[in-house]
């Protein structure tokens, strides 16, 4: 039980694991492509096999990128209260839209039928289905090639002078900076804890004392956060970084037969996804 | 004799355990440290020093051995771990960031609040924490913090913990990136402390200076073990023990190092700078 205050270690965005498997040494250009594809036609499938196959397949994922599965399943764990909400709301009051099938139950405005029941099932495994896939691609993609990656995919936005690098610098950033935060923010804790601080302590209810003791966390986290900002400001500038000057690449993607067969794969996995009529 | 104020016996902690990622930090570790003494922590980075001192007062419970602080059982779950926490005043590296409120006066007392303190006895724990570290109370109470100089702003988060009363005081590098006055002035106070209010002080350094004015007895880190243990003068009068840990060695010590290899015969054991200066006198002399 020493856990208490190990912060960094709950954060899995940005988390890496280097195991070196077919899937992490995929073009990241292609890799990202393939997830977009994959989380567009989990977005759209809608039927229970279509998703058990799904499932399935995030499953396989992680078997093919030698990543333990308790990592997926440890970004799931935060998530299981969002679903029941969403569960519930959904079988309280989507009853009306989604009307067809047999109904089960009717009690004034509360109605349960075939239709809805799917769609509560559907949507908690939509949801599991995508915070698997996200989790293998940022648990087998380095954040440097995840931002280099976007950027190139994006690339073509630039012809309608959308600032594809400065969103892709801001990416990067932010991603980059998540776990030091994590780590400020937990010797900010520990620091604050032992001159008598206590959190997460007082009823859930009383939510006004319960901001009040994090703010010995949030003030000088700010604090450490501006001056940080500032330092990598001058970092940039020393390094004669200018927004919007045009820039070259330092690193060159080649794309090779296993990528597009990547990409190919995740096609006909949706194909299949959508086309599986129950 | 009494038995040691802290007493951590076989100390060990894996961070991440479980993961492909696990590092063992801190591998059987046992230091016994007396009521009123004042002991150094030296390693390289990465040693396991920052993993121990959390230990001491309970931010990190014992993943396997035991941690005993003036009879409190870190490992046991229902200790009163507020009770700990105000028995062990830790202070943190750079602890100026975690200065929140607007004053002076009330960031320190924020720790006496926290226990529920009456008001007049807060004031009077604020008034004799800020004298401590050198801090006029009338003068420096309603200063805005942010106005502070570095030295200043770490005095103030000195005080803060010293306002709950501790113990035993722990310090990680007290005087990183202080300027040499600020530095001076700050382990002046330190070893004050340890002399007349009878704190017993665990500090962490990288600068050997520091350790050998202020420390009575050293414990020598490295990788997550204790690699040894003794007085100031028996661990840098053993060079080749420095050099295996690649620790560095006080100036003086240096010199008489030096002088030793050019075939002078110097006693190596001195390693304060009053003491280096005697023993060159007496070569001049002879």
């Amino acid at each position: 039980m020493s856990t208490e205050f190990e912060l960094s270690r709950n954060i899995t965005i940005g988390q890496y694991l280097p195991t070196n498997s077919v899937v992490h040494r995929l073009d990241p250009r292609f890799k990202l492509a393939a997830f977009v594809i994959m989380i567009l036609a989990i977005a759209i499938c809608s039927t229970y096999v279509g998703n058990l196959f799904a499932l399935a397949v995030c499953i396989g994922m992680f078997w093919v990128s030698k990543i333990p599965l308790h990592y997926g399943l440890s970004g799931v764990k935060p998530a299981i209260p969002f679903i029941i909400i969403l569960a519930t709301l959904q079988l309280l009051f989507y009853g009306e839209i989604a009307r067809g099938g047999t109904i089960y139950f009717q009690y004034g405005f509360i109605t349960i039928s075939s239709e809805s029941v799917r769609l509560v099932l559907v949507s908690a495994m939509r949801f599991v289905e995508v915070i698997f896939l996200s989790s293998v691609l940022t648990l087998s993609t380095s954040t440097t090639e995840l931002t280099h990656g976007m950027e190139r995919l994006l690339g073509p936005l630039q012809k309608v002078k959308f600032p594809v690098h400065a969103f892709a610098l801001i990416i990067t950033i932010a991603i980059r900076f998540v776990p030091t935060f994590a780590m400020e923010m937990e010797k900010m804790m520990k620091a604050q804890a032992s001159r008598g601080a206590d959190f997460g302590t007082g009823e859930w209810w009383r939510i006004i004392r319960r901001t009040k003791d994090m703010l010995p966390i949030i003030i000088p986290l700010f604090n450490v956060a501006l001056a940080r900002a500032e330092d990598l400001i001058l970092a940039m500038e020393a390094r004669c970084y200018m927004p919007g000057a045009s820039r070259t690449q330092y690193t060159h993607y080649k794309a090779t037969g296993k990528d597009y067969s990547a990409l190919i794969i995740s096609i006909m996995i949706s194909v299949i996804m959508l086309y599986i009529p129950w | 004799m009494t038995s040691p104020i802290v007493d951590v016996a076989d100390l060990s902690h894996v961070y991440m355990q479980g993961t492909p990622l696990a590092h063992r930090a801190l591998d059987r570790v046992s230091i016994q440290v007396e009521r009123g003494e004042c002991i150094a922590i030296i390693g390289h980075t990465g040693s396991g020093k920052s993993t121990l001192i959390q230990h001491l007062n309970g931010l990190m419970r014992p993943q396997s051995g035991k941690v005993v602080v003036n009879g409190l059982d870190v490992s046991d779950p229902k200790v009163d771990i507020r009770l700990l926490r105000r028995q062990v005043g830790l202070v943190f590296q750079n602890p100026e960031d975690q200065l929140f409120e607007k004053l002076v006066g009330d960031d320190i007392a924020y720790g006496p609040f926290k226990m529920g303190l009456p008001i007049a006895e807060v004031k009077e724990r604020v008034e004799w924490a800020m004298e401590l570290v050198g801090l006029s109370f009338d003068e420096m109470k309603d200063r805005p913090t942010f106005a502070l100089s570095g030295g200043q702003k770490r005095k103030v988060a000195l005080a803060g913990v010293l306002a709950l009363r501790p113990h035993v005081l722990v310090l990680d590098e007290p005087t990183a990136g202080l300027d040499p006055r600020s530095r001076n002035e700050l382990l002046q106070r330190i070893l004050r402390l340890n002399q007349e209010e009878g704190l017993t002080v665990i500090f962490v350094s990288h600068n050997m200076e520091e350790v050998a004015r202020l420390a009575q007895r050293v414990y020598v880190m490295a990788n997550g073990q204790i690699a040894c243990e003794g007085t100031p003068r028996r661990i840098f009068g053993n060079s080749s023990l420095l050099q295996e840990h690649h620790i560095g060695t006080p100036e003086a010590v240096d010199i008489l190092y030096q002088l030793r290899e050019q075939g002078y015969a110097v006693d190596t054991g001195s390693f304060l700078p009053e003491e280096a200066a005697a023993e060159i006198l007496n070569l001049i002399k002879r």
